[in-house]
């Protein structure tokens, strides 16, 4: 009395439809209207009285002609390899903290997530108040030891800003995923070490480290494709400013479509910051089907 | 892990920790509820004074804040609607029926989240003003839900294949459809998962900017991030008025986390990467 399987896929089919067809709508089909824009000439005149030229590559050409496109790809790289770097040891030293049983731990640590669940606008506008320069919370802990400085409006050190924000909102997301990896490592191994006359250090070394590994490729990938992209961060805190200091390829992508209004520029750009996610997330999503889809697998 | 010999010293280390590290949360809401004119003092009071309430009537008091919370409020209850209503039957297919073409679909949710906001931002302007979508709340819940319901997917699906089969057979057989077995059957036994899908995909609505920023021009559907953002470049040195308004918009977010701790910090870790 089974219902016919035939029947059970047509459905499951007709299940799948509606969430299929809004993601063609809205997300795969803007995302190719976006290449169709990269190879042609429009602005928003062109757009209203619908007479956009096919132009080829000359966008993507002009895009790459473009000094503040490289140097925005320079900033992204800064901007994304400072915050991963930061996080990444800070996130792991707390997760070797809160991995020890302790009272109190799982309470503090949830305290710890609400600093990574505040929307991005929200902490944006928050570290542009700690860091502001006559009366900024972090100015006044550093003014007894000369260092108050203005940070965000001074284009030397804006960047060290928005790294440091960035480095905090990403903390807890490491810690979380890393604290997950060091709980599946089997405690006898440590015992056993510690009887052989390991020290602490060598334990580390030797045994977290390297088991660690696969965790830790995992939080560093998140953390880059998760970084790579950050807008609403920067924006708020410097929007890109001082000059161009902090005006990463987001930003750059943002500049050229909504405040220029060069679409088919913006499109290239846009095309060409999909780019490094694409290959990391490609790349990602083929290890993680090898190791078939372990139990809290991420993406 | 072995106990340690003086875990509240731990303790200790860690709350020293969490503390540092929630200075800046802290220091907004102090903000906000310190007196306008002792914010700026050049010597930063550690403690309020005397509590006011003053920089959140001042906030209120300019009749956007209210307007622009309740469009969060419409927008995010919108997205989770849409989500759920898209995402429950299409993680319920992909969890239990066999099909052709769902190895392919579960990737394509995958690579779903990898464009940047921005990249999508773009075309969607084009688009979405050409359909006549943008400045609607309509225009932004979809726009937001690109966001919302790949993510919910990944998130659910495993959730459902924890449902024992052997329910769903026993309801087939008893001459339930399909879309019978999902809502009679399964769609109860796991209640708390929707329930919290349903509380991130309000999260990430609530805090979503850039969609914002970009499809509604008009301040009858600008979400409060966008109106937040716009009081620090307008009234940038007002930081009573901001912190207080910054905490209004927190207040939801920590609820809400504070309901679905569990499960959120699960789904969060293994859905998310766009933003």
């Amino acid at each position: 009395m089974r219902q016919p399987s035939a029947r059970r896929t047509r459905t499951g089919y007709l299940f799948c439809l509606p969430g299929l067809v809004f993601l063609a709508l809205f997300l795969a089909y803007p995302l190719l209207y976006n290449v169709w824009t990269s190879v042609h000439d429009v602005d928003l005149g062109q757009l209203l009285g619908g007479a956009e030229r096919f132009n080829g590559l000359d966008n993507y050409r002009s895009v790459t002609d473009d000094p503040a496109f490289w140097h925005s790809v320079r900033l992204s790289l800064v901007f994304t390899l400072a915050s991963l770097l930061l996080q990444f040891t800070i996130g792991f030293a707390l997760a070797l903290l809160f991995a020890r049983p302790f009272p109190l731990n799982g309470l503090l640590r949830s305290l710890l997530l609400v600093a990574w669940l505040l929307p991005p606008v929200v902490s944006g506008t928050l570290f542009r108040w700690m860091l502001d320069a006559e009366s900024g919370a972090y100015n006044a802990l550093l003014e007894p030891f000369g260092l108050s400085h203005d940070w965000l409006t001074d284009p030397s050190t804006s960047m060290a800003g928005v790294v440091f924000a960035n480095v905090w909102v990403g903390v807890p997301f490491n810690m979380l995923l890393l604290l997950v990896g060091l709980h599946t490592i089997d405690p006898v191994l440590h015992e056993a070490a510690e009887i052989d006359g390991a020290s602490a250090w060598q334990r580390f070394r030797h045994i977290t480290l390297p088991l660690m590994r696969p965790v830790s490729v995992t939080v560093l990938l998140l953390g880059l494709l998760y970084t790579f992209k950050v807008f609403d961060l920067v924006f708020v805190m410097t929007g890109g400013g001082p000059v161009d200091a902090t005006r990463v390829l987001s930003l750059y992508v943002y500049e050229v479509f909504f405040t220029f209004f060069r679409f088919g520029r913006g499109a290239a750009a846009g095309l060409l910051l999909l780019v490094v996610p694409l290959l990391v997330g490609v790349w990602y999503v083929r290890r993680l089907r090898r190791e078939e889809e372990p139990a809290g697998g991420a993406v | 892990m072995r106990a340690p010999r003086h875990p509240w010293l731990l303790t200790a280390a860690a709350t020293a920790v969490t503390a540092v590290f929630l200075l800046p949360v802290y220091w907004m809401v102090k903000t906000s509820l310190t007196r306008p004119e002792r914010i700026e003092a050049p010597d930063p009071q550690w403690v309020p004074g005397p509590v006011t309430g003053e920089n959140y009537s001042a906030a209120l008091g300019y009749e956007g804040l209210t307007r622009a919370l309740l469009n969060s409020l419409v927008i995010s209850s919108g997205v989770v609607a849409l989500t759920l209503l898209l995402g429950v039957p299409l993680a319920y297919a992909l969890a239990r029926v066999r099909m052709r073409g769902s190895g392919a679909m579960v990737l394509a949710l995958l690579v779903a989240q990898l464009p940047p906001a921005i990249v999508l931002a773009a075309p969607l302007f084009i688009l979405e003003r050409r359909a006549g979508l943008t400045d609607t709340y309509l225009g932004l819940i979809a726009a937001d839900t690109t966001l919302t319901l790949p993510f919910t997917v990944i998130v659910l699906r495993p959730v459902m294949r924890g449902v024992s089969p052997e329910l769903e057979e026993a309801a087939l057989v008893d001459g339930c459809g399909l879309p019978g077995v999902l809502l009679r059957v399964v769609l109860p036994l796991m209640v708390p998962g929707v329930v919290a899908a349903a509380g991130l995909s309000f999260l990430i609505g609530w805090g979503e900017f850039l969609f914002g920023l970009t499809l509604a021009q008009s301040p009858d559907v600008q979400p409060v991030t966008v109106l937040l953002n716009a009081f620090v470049g307008q009234h940038g040195t007002s930081w009573g008025a901001l912190m207080a308004t910054a905490t209004l918009i927190s207040v939801p977010v920590v609820c809400v986390f504070a309901l679905f701790q569990r499960f959120i910090v699960g789904g969060l870790t293994t859905g998310s990467v766009r933003g």
